[in-house]
């Protein structure tokens, strides 16, 4: 249960239910379920090995489950294949095509008009910076450039769910900023699923981050709901100036009976708390109270990397 | 539709990929003018090596030796309408022409007997009682040995049919078919290597279909509504064309330097474009079975040397028949389609037979292609187009 699961059904763009995926002895996906929703952007975190992958190519049709299923909010396409848009982390693309012919020659074999493909073609290779490369080979197109026409390569039907393995790979600073902007936009009327290992870009990105290991999901909900509620919490250090000693034990003392995890330095208090941030006038206020002048407040806000490593452990993965 | 995009995309790979293209074009041209260099600039010879014991007789008062005239007659027998040309070299001694045969300095040995002259002024007189033996001394699995025993026999025969009253009852009325009296050496060639350029396509086919599995290209693919069927048709199509062009290109070679052809070009056409759909179809199973351009140059090799060298294309082919099929003979070799396409060329280029009379060849090539097909075109699914 999440924050999204009291959404109503016409909400549902894919449900994905009891699903698993076994390779002989390994079972990559252990029972699966989760809904996935319309103009959402789910970030799918987990360490290597833990079936993220398994799971998206399960999504778009290249691997078959070996039981669940996935079922898809009628759309009104006949055809499940269009409502797919696949990026997969490693650029898939032809060298020896343009930026353009590649696009129009994937847009036709998704049964495209060429006026059609021709349109969003130059649609998309503006929208992501590649207008004036829409008649160089990709092979002569630079890292960042051949990530980008592989999205442009995912989208270029329009499909009404995008899954993006790894998007922000390997793209310079530059590159990913436009690209994270694309995804946002894109985001908000169509359905994205997206792998990534780096917690920034799922932060930023993504309105609901599911975390799965080896091959369950362990929790799902918003980026603030998980950090607010998984893990140690926020670390707040309140310096202060004048540490009267028995001022400063006794603020300790009554901020522990309000936090759990309360630790004092020479001049410092140490709050580890979920959601600090919310109680900090009533820091303040007790801090008052004992003649404490607050020099500085310091916060260290709980990461999503933190939640991530309390639920998945620092164990090291394939 | 989208086999005609496929088509076109194809092409355009193709034409931007030219190394492996223009290798692919260039290698039966190529051949053509190395068969060529070889057949009219090397020198066909057979050295025969004479030991000449025979004693000689009086006749009429005068010293007659039938074995010093029978290395005069062999020499002085030119045979205009065959380039194979005969050396004669006498030697004293049988240990020193046995040394050179092992060491491949002459080709056959002909001991002519003591009694030579004897036995033929015998015959001469009507008395037959006497024999001799002339021997031939060489190396059986050489067929420079065999061509020149066969000669020399014959030559023999002939001096004692003019030196003797034996009467020849049989004389031998030879009747070229086609072309066959007015070709060369490398006229013969021609046909097979024509389908050594086809053999050459599958390089370029195995690399086009496998070059999307190895950029991962097949998963765009099978994320898109194309069907296996289409993508292989378009595939094809290009392939095919190539494999027309490269004929076409070997064959304008070949006339160049000199082939003369009898025969429909029609035939030609359809005989290449009908194998070129075979190599395509033999690629796909090489291509179901690597997963890189690199594994395929590998791996290709061995299937291309079957098809070159074991089928007749690079030299000619003798095979032993396995059983008949409505009098079409079934080989070993016969289970590659270059040897029933080596047949129909050298039915239709040399010997100027008409479309009915390469139907066996035309069927067995269908056929054949039929198979490698549906066999590659499973394997390839299974191994690269399914959902894995």
């Amino acid at each position: 249960m999440d924050s999204f699961s009291n959404l109503p059904n016409q909400h549902i763009a894919l449900q994905i239910q009891n699903l698993t995926k076994r390779y002989d002895d390994i079972l990559a996906v252990n029972n699966l379920s989760i809904n996935i929703y319309r103009n959402e952007i789910l970030g799918l975190l987990g360490p290597n090995g833990a079936g993220k992958t398994t799971t998206i190519s399960m999504i778009c049709g290249l691997l078959p489950p070996s039981a669940g299923s996935i079922i898809f909010s009628d759309y009104g396409v006949k055809n499940q294949k269009l409502l797919i848009g696949y990026c997969p982390q490693e650029n898939i693309y032809y060298p020896r095509l343009t930026c353009m012919e590649q696009l129009q020659f994937i847009g036709l074999m998704y049964g495209m008009t060429s006026k059609e493909v021709q349109e969003r073609a130059n649609e998309l290779l503006k929208l992501l910076g590649l207008h004036d490369r829409a008649n160089e080979k990709a092979v002569n197109l630079s890292g960042g450039m051949k990530r980008r026409l592989n999205i442009c390569l995912a989208i270029i039907h329009n499909p009404q769910i995008l899954v993006l393995d790894e998007p922000e790979a390997g793209l310079d600073p530059q590159s990913r900023v436009l690209v994270r902007d694309f995804i946002k936009e894109f985001g908000k009327n169509k359905t994205v699923i997206l792998t990534t290992h780096n917690m920034d870009e799922a932060d930023r990105l993504a309105d609901r981050i599911a975390i799965i290991d080896h091959g369950c999901l362990l929790m799902s909900d918003t980026p603030q709901n998980l950090k607010k509620t998984i893990g140690e919490g926020d670390i707040l250090e309140v310096i202060v100036e004048n540490n009267d000693n028995i001022g400063f034990i006794n603020c300790a003392k009554q901020l522990s009976m309000h936090f759990v995890n309360v630790k004092t330095n020479a001049n410092s208090i140490l709050i580890k708390n979920p959601g600090i941030i919310e109680h900090l006038s009533a820091i303040k206020n007790m801090a008052d109270n004992f003649s404490l002048t607050i020099k500085e407040y310091k916060l260290r806000e709980n990461t999503l990397e933190d939640v991530f490593i309390h639920l998945t452990g620092r164990s090291l993965r394939q | 539709m989208k086999t005609f995009h496929i088509i076109l995309k194809s092409l355009k790979e193709q034409y931007r990929n030219y190394w492996v293209l223009l290798l692919t074009l260039c290698l039966g041209p190529f051949f053509i003018f190395v068969y060529y260099l070889i057949t009219e600039t090397s020198e066909t010879r057979y050295d025969i090596l004479i030991i000449n014991t025979d004693n000689g007789i009086y006749e009429h008062g005068q010293q007659v030796n039938h074995g010093k005239n029978l290395h005069t007659f062999l020499t002085s027998e030119k045979q205009e309408t065959t380039p194979a040309f005969f050396i004669f070299n006498e030697i004293k001694n049988k240990q020193e022409g046995i040394e050179k045969l092992k060491n491949k300095q002459a080709d056959a040995l002909i001991v002519i007997p003591e009694s030579f002259s004897q036995v033929l002024s015998a015959s001469k007189r009507g008395d037959s009682t006497n024999l001799t033996t002339v021997e031939f001394i060489g190396d059986l699995t050489s067929a420079d040995y065999m061509i020149s025993a066969v000669w020399v026999n014959e030559m023999l025969n002939e001096y004692i049919f003019k030196n003797t009253t034996v009467k020849k009852i049989v004389t031998v009325q030879e009747t070229p078919l086609g072309l066959s009296s007015k070709i060369s050496i490398f006229d013969m060639y021609v046909p097979g290597i024509l389908i050594i350029s086809v053999i050459m396509l599958m390089f370029t086919a195995t690399i086009a279909f496998i070059s999307e599995v190895e950029q991962k290209t097949i998963i765009r693919l099978k994320l898109s509504k194309l069907s296996a069927v289409e993508f292989l048709i378009g595939t094809s199509f290009v392939q095919l064309i190539i494999g027309i062009i490269s004929v076409v290109l070997t064959l304008i070679t070949a006339v160049l330097l000199g082939f003369k052809y009898e025969g429909s070009l029609f035939i030609l056409l359809v005989v290449a474009s009908l194998t070129s759909l075979s190599i395509i179809s033999f690629s796909l199973i090489i291509s179901a079975l690597t997963k890189s351009a690199n594994e395929v140059l590998v791996v290709g090799c061995f299937p291309m040397f079957l098809f070159m060298f074991f089928t007749g294309a690079a030299f000619p082919l003798n095979s032993k028949t396995l059983f008949t099929i409505a009098s079409y003979p079934v080989t070993v070799p016969g289970l590659m389609t270059p040897t029933h396409a080596i047949s129909a060329l050298n039915k239709t280029l040399i010997m100027n037979m008409g479309f009915s009379s390469i139907m066996p060849e035309i069927f067995s090539i269908i056929a054949l292609s039929i198979i490698y097909f549906v066999v590659g075109a499973f394997i390839f699914k299974r191994r690269h187009l399914r959902l894995t």
